[in-house]
């Protein structure tokens, strides 16, 4: 008789050690790292897919999406009532840092699950909860977050978009860019003016909109990037109506709201791990026996991928915990996405070991492509390491 | 602050606030303090009191804060443990340090020469003679040194040492291997409490001085350079809060702490040029001068990380446990296991 796996697993009993903790390697977690690995190696196998560089953003599959809901890895943190698993944030950064390693799809469903959802979750009304929450979890919403402007880049109080009172709602009037998946997504979360700009005020006046994509009014442009990838848009908004029901949080409050939980978007396994499959299966192709200078330069680049995971757990523990870790949340982010820029070509050094006859050989070459395209977005999206090392400044108390 | 936090914190802070001005080439011994920690129970805090890694390290990385003048570390991880293990006795009280060396074996005397050891004119010094077959751990009162100082006027000397054969602890070739580990561990606590205190120096100097009508501070260029400095020093804490975390959990022989060691040995390493960097830019001249203290910590975070083992060293051995490991991600994830 065979013991199924994850039956297996839960009559060992696991030694909570603090290095396990630190590891995000205690327990259910390290059960859990079991499970979505097997998942992920199976799913692969059966249905083809090719680890990528950059997945969060690049490799959109909507199948993957719905297959991963139903094993229960999307929206991991959503409570059971709304038809998620109730976890806690380690147990979706384990998973998210296991999705990522092994380069899978993830693309269709990330905005949801590390974004919209928590928001719902905040601030929505229980309607909204209700509605929404279980389709996220099923891995079959795709959302876009609609933020950056025109003219509202790094400075995002400068966002436009207008929103007007009109009877029953609001309508909606402006243009967003970089919006990533909008061309695929269900729904956009909208970052508009509700209030005319105060200059001493800036950041008061600020509400935020959960819009269908196919309300009348949207038009969605791509904006195609250098080598002719298609992730971001421009979403263009001509008096579109959005109803009550579809304010998202309070009317004023929107400010706060999208700044309130920038901690986990900033201290994530995805400000580290975009290049990680460059990086993993570079190691993996190159013979035992490389010299001593190529050995450290191995040992310099994981080092460097251990220690700012262990910051990034550190971060993510502390937010789970509760305390306020938005300093740190914001090095890990300046941090890591530059590491992620330097890997890829500390990835292209490696890269002239490894023997050009090997079959895995061609494909490492078009991983390096890829993230040399990919690799100026890195240290840009989500908050520029600008404004990131401002952010820092100030925590040190000298801005 | 704990209350052992505080504690260590007040001994440092009123060694460094009496030597100050008075730090040079060699750095003396400081008696005073040694008195205080020996006084408080801090000197063998691990080796004499129900204590581990974790207060262990609260005691070295607070001293190194205030760049306290004692063989702290030597005394009491390196030192104490190693006699311990080998069975041989030393004194009691005062400062203990201790070396690896190399040596042979010849008519029944083991020679060789020791390098590199810290504060031998201080403290009674425990050698650990390394041959092809075994470490040999004797107690070697004023051995005849040739004296030098690292970077930050911390003596180091070297001597030739001819042991009888017959009157020394015996231990196995590889216990040399935890005693590297236990050296280089406590050497990444110490840098963090240097690394620490060149940032809070830093910080301060930048808020201080002004120029062009402002302080240094209000500079964005200035800033990012801090933030930098703040990055890189948080990515070396929480790689050594990781080698903390194993040498407690799993103690300093374990697979778990040499794997996490070796990390924190790298990112620590790699931490220190930048930081230390940085912190002079953003001092101007002043920074380099002897009146400052701004040396006292930039030197020793600049010399330590050579000591047990260069960062090179530890990059090639990560990358060797890399390259044979079954599947790399799993050395990213945690140590392989068995641990």
């Amino acid at each position: 008789m065979t013991i199924p796996a994850a039956v297996a697993r839960s009559l060992v009993s696991w030694p909570v050690t603090e290095f396990d903790a630190l590891c995000a390697n205690d327990s259910e977690l390290a059960a859990l790292r079991t499970d979505i690995r097997e998942f992920v190696v199976a799913d692969r196998e059966e249905f083809g897919w090719r680890p990528a560089v950059d997945s969060w953003l690049a490799r959109w599959d909507a199948g993957f999406s719905s297959r991963l809901g139903d094993a229960g890895f999307v929206g991991m943190t959503i409570p059971t009532e709304y038809g998620g698993r109730g976890l806690g944030h380690l147990h979706r950064y384990v998973v998210t840092e296991e999705l990522l390693a092994q380069g899978a799809p993830v693309a269709a469903h990330w905005f949801s699950d590390r974004q919209f959802a928590p928001s719902l979750l905040s601030y929505g009304t229980d309607e909204q909860r209700r509605v929404m929450l279980p389709i996220i979890a099923a891995g079959r919403m795709y959302a876009a977050i609609g933020m950056s402007e025109h003219g509202a880049g790094s400075d995002l109080a400068a966002v436009k978009t207008r929103a007007n009172r009109v009877d029953g709602g609001w309508t909606l009037s402006g243009t967003k860019v970089w919006t990533s998946g909008a061309h695929l997504a269900h729904r956009i979360v909208v970052l508009a003016r509700t209030s005319p700009l105060d200059p001493d005020h800036r950041h008061a006046g600020f509400s935020q909109f959960i819009v269908e994509m196919d309300s009348p009014g949207i038009t969605v442009d791509p904006i195609v990037q250098m080598g002719g990838e298609h992730h971001f848009n421009e979403v263009t908004f001509d008096e579109v109506f959005v109803a009550d029901a579809d304010v998202l949080g309070s009317i004023g409050d929107g400010w706060r709201q999208v700044t309130s939980e920038l901690g986990f978007e900033r201290s994530g396994p995805e400000r580290i791990l975009s290049t990680v499959t460059l990086i993993l299966e570079t190691v993996r192709a190159l013979p035992d026996d490389v010299d001593d200078g190529t050995a450290a330069a191995v040992g310099d680049l994981v080092a460097r991928m251990i220690s700012l995971r262990q910051l990034s757990i550190s971060v993510a523990r502390a937010l789970a915990g509760g305390e306020d870790a938005a300093t740190r949340a914001a090095l890990v982010k300046d941090l890591g996405t530059r590491f992620e820029q330097d890997s890829v070509e500390s990835a292209a050094d490696l890269l002239e070991h490894v023997d050009p006859l090997l079959p895995e050989s061609a494909r490492l070459w078009e991983l390096l492509t890829a993230a040399r395209l990919h690799s100026p977005l890195f240290t840009l999206r989500g908050g520029t390491n600008e404004v990131l090392r401002g952010v820092v400044a100030r925590g040190m108390g000298v801005r | 602050m704990s209350d052992l936090e505080q504690l260590v914190d007040e001994l440092g802070r009123r060694s460094l606030e009496s030597r100050l001005g008075r730090r040079g080439f060699p750095d003396a011994f400081d008696g005073d303090l040694w008195r205080n920690l020996e006084e408080t129970g801090l000197s063998r805090l691990t080796s004499a009191e129900d204590a581990g890694p974790t207060e262990s390290a609260i005691v070295l990385s607070g001293l190194a804060k205030h760049a306290g003048a004692v063989p702290i570390a030597e005394t009491d991880l390196l030192a104490t443990w190693l006699a311990g293990r080998a069975g041989i006795a030393v004194p009691a009280e005062g400062p203990l340090t201790a070396v690896l060396a190399d040596a042979e074996v010849h008519d029944g005397r083991i020679t060789g020469t020791a390098h590199g050891v810290p504060w031998p004119r201080s403290a009674a010094v425990v050698v650990a003679a390394r041959t092809a077959d075994g470490l040999y751990v004797a107690v070697v009162d004023n051995p005849p040194t040739e004296d030098s100082h690292n970077l930050a006027g911390e003596p180091r000397g070297s001597f030739a040492f001819d042991l009888p054969a017959d009157d020394v602890g015996t231990l196995d070739r590889h216990v040399a291997d935890e005693f590297t580990r236990r050296g280089a561990w406590a050497r990444c606590v110490q840098v963090i409490g240097t690394l620490d205190a060149t940032r809070d120096l830093t910080v301060a100097h930048t808020t201080e001085r002004v120029q062009f009508g402002r302080p240094l501070s209000k500079f964005q260029a200035v800033q990012h350079s801090l933030a930098e400095m703040a990055g890189e020093t948080e990515r070396a804490r929480a790689a050594t809060a990781l080698a903390v975390a194993a040498a407690a959990d799993f103690g300093f022989g374990s697979a778990a702490t040499d794997y996490a060691v070796t990390v924190a040995k790298v990112a620590v390493g790699r931490a220190v040029g930048s930081v230390t960097t940085i912190a002079h830019q953003l001092h101007g001249a002043i920074g380099v001068t002897v009146e400052h203290r701004l040396w006292l910590f930039t030197m020793r975070a600049r010399s330590w990380v050579d000591e047990f083992g260069s960062t090179a060293h530890y990059a090639r051995r990560l990358g060797r446990m890399v390259l044979t490991a079954d599947d790399p991600w799993r050395v990213v994830v945690s140590c392989p296991e068995p641990r």
